[in-house]
């Protein structure tokens, strides 16, 4: 019998090797978190962090130097304006499309589609996760077909979604759900595993049913990790989205930059890009916010290694 | 009386584990224990005897090999649901406050909000937690967290109280005032108790019996002291009296020879590789 439990876990050595963190995988390098959610993204929980005046006084810089060099280069004509278009022009073209509100309805469907990709691959990444966890023969006997589907690159997949969803929506909230799905699942399959055998044996003998201990002890478990890596989750939500629209839509924030390049109008796949960019900070400043509430109860991060 | 089954009694207990390499560990051989309801009993060995073993087989959280199990009289099948059981390690649940943590045994019971929320806030009044109710673990000391898990143990009102060296990760003056609060507790319950440490002085302060292990493999009980020494006891002078002084000579002298096999133990098996 124990020959058995040892056995299975030799046999699934994938799922089990991953160190006793939340788990942050990258499917896909073309389409990799880091897009979306920049530097910051990262498993480890973030909490508000003071800046110096002197880190921040240098940020500021560089972004002045940048921006006020690429304009100067694009007006003496060392940039081709038609190749690198100019950050006045780019400016211009982001206040318009927000004073006529043409680019709200692309927003919104970018976020709608984000939205559902991360509410349905999370549930699914859950259920299964637990469902995995709570039952070794089927992670053993599952865990090749697993790895095999995470390896695949989520592009190569956009032409067949496209096929079967259509060019609406569901076509992105499919392709987002199959980058979400994956980091929730390997989240909650390790936060399951993880939990400490004392809190169940406590738990136990306290009176806890089996009901009660997953409500009780290994679901909080669970989410806790799946907490840790909203910010990845979130922002392979939106990658998937915005992917999925520049391969093949009819709006969303993706098929305005996909637009724009069909015509050669780089001014507007910049603005395109501004628009993504303040969206994804904005989504991830209100994640923040999502974390610190549900993780309350966890021990602050040191500060030792704040600058 | 003498008729009355024993609260606990282990007969002919062997416990054995896998090891890593396909091989069998016997951890504890031949253990005979009875406690007679309302004791305090004091289990105490070298590290890695089985101590622990034991606790897990009266609570049923790891039945025996061989060998039974009875609670008063009737053989355990499953958790010992008379029980709480102290950990070693912290057992509170991070994501819970102490309030729900120390709420945490009548809520599985299903005991209502209001009666359960009450009750959890007259035991941290008694364990000196009152004002931190609403904080969670990881804001509390040591200590502290050691004084919620007993209240958690105590608010089901259990026959047994089970303690896995629950006081040796403390500095010496809150293990002392934890000590102190454990036996006022106690006194006049009429649970009891199984209080395992590597602290001969803690074991002998506390308990009416001090039950001493051998060094494993196959550990199995070199003997019971009684400790009659007159309750209620006075933690900070207990010690320095000649009746305590000569219990405690009597058993060391014992429990220093099992600690040196076991020492040597160790030593040949590092050295065997
Ligand atoms: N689940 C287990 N699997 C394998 N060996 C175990 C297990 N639990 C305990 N042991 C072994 O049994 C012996 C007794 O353990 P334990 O009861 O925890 O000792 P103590 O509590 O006295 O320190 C130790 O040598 C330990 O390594
Ligand atoms: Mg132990």
């Amino acid at each position: 019998m124990s020959d058995a439990l040892s056995r299975s876990r030799t046999a699934e050595p994938a799922l089990d090797d991953a160190e006793a963190r939340p788990v942050d995988v990258a499917p896909d390098a073309a389409v990799g978190p880091d897009a979306a959610t920049g530097p910051d993204a990262g498993p480890v929980r973030r909490r508000r962090r003071r800046i110096s005046p002197l880190v921040l006084f240098l940020q500021v810089a560089v972004a002045v130097a940048f921006v006020g060099g690429w304009e100067l280069l694009s007006r003496i004509d060392v940039l081709d304006p038609f190749f690198f278009s100019s950050p006045s022009a780019v400016a211009e073209r982001v206040w318009t499309w927000l004073t006529t509100g043409e680019i709200y309805d692309d927003l919104l469907i970018t976020l709608q589609e984000a939205f559902y990709g991360l509410v349905i691959g999370a549930v699914l990444g859950l259920v299964v996760g637990f469902a995995l966890a709570r039952m070794r023969l089927l992670a053993a006997v599952l865990d090749p077909y697993v790895k095999a589907l995470n390896a695949i690159p989520r592009v190569v997949l956009a032409p067949i979604f496209l096929l079967w969803f259509g060019l609406g929506i569901w076509s992105k909230v499919a392709f987002a759900v199959t980058l979400v799905f994956f980091i929730v699942f390997f989240n909650t399959y390790q936060g399951v595993r993880e939990v400490d055998r004392v809190l169940v044996d406590n738990s136990r003998m306290l009176g806890a049913s089996e009901s009660q201990l997953i409500r009780h002890v290994f679901l909080p478990s669970a989410l806790s990790w799946i907490f840790s890596s909203l910010h990845v989750s979130v922002g392979f939500a939106i990658v998937g989205a915005v992917v999925g629209e520049y391969l093949g839509s009819a709006s969303g924030i993706g098929y305005v930059i996909a637009q724009a390049e069909g015509t050669f109008d780089t001014t507007g796949v910049f603005a395109g890009i501004v628009v993504l960019s303040v969206f994804v900070i904005v989504v991830d400043l209100l994640v923040n916010r999502v974390e610190r509430h549900l993780l309350r109860w966890r021990p602050e991060p040191s500060h030792a290694e704040v600058v | 009386m003498v008729d009355a089954p024993y609260a606990i009694e282990l007969t002919g207990m062997v416990k054995r584990f896998p090891t890593s390499d396909g091989g069998v560990y016997t951890a504890v051989s031949g253990i005979d224990l009875a406690v007679p309801a309302g004791r305090f009993v004091s289990v105490v060995g070298p590290t890695g005897c089985g101590k622990s073993t034991l606790l897990n087989a009266a609570a049923g959280l790891a039945p025996p090999s061989e060998g039974s199990v009875r609670i008063f009289g009737e053989p355990l099948e499953g958790l010992n649901k008379r029980a709480s059981y102290m950990f070693q390690q912290d057992a509170l649940l991070p994501w819970r406050t102490v309030l729900d943590n120390v709420t945490l045994g009548p809520r599985m019971k299903g005991v209502g909000r209001a009666e359960r929320e009450q009750r959890g806030r007259e035991w941290l009044e008694r364990v000196g937690l009152g004002p931190f109710a609403g904080a969670y673990p990881h804001q509390l000391s040591g200590g502290m967290r050691r004084r919620v898990a007993v209240a958690q143990s105590w608010i089901v009102d259990p026959d047994f109280i089970f303690m896995d060296e629950p006081f040796s990760a403390l500095d010496v003056q809150t293990r002392q005032l934890m000590e102190d609060q454990l036996l006022r507790l106690w006194t006049g319950s009429g649970k009891t108790v199984v209080f395992v440490t590597h602290d001969l002085d803690e074991a002998i302060s506390l308990a009416d019996e001090v039950v001493l292990l051998s060094a494993g493999p196959a550990s199995r009980i070199v003997g019971t002291y009684p400790i009659d020494l007159p309750r209620p006891r006075d933690l900070m002078d207990i010690r320095t009296t000649p009746a305590f002084q000569d219990l405690y000579r009597a058993i060391w002298s014992d429990l220093r020879s099992e600690v040196m096999k076991s020492y040597e133990r160790r030593a040949l098996a590092v050295s065997n590789g």
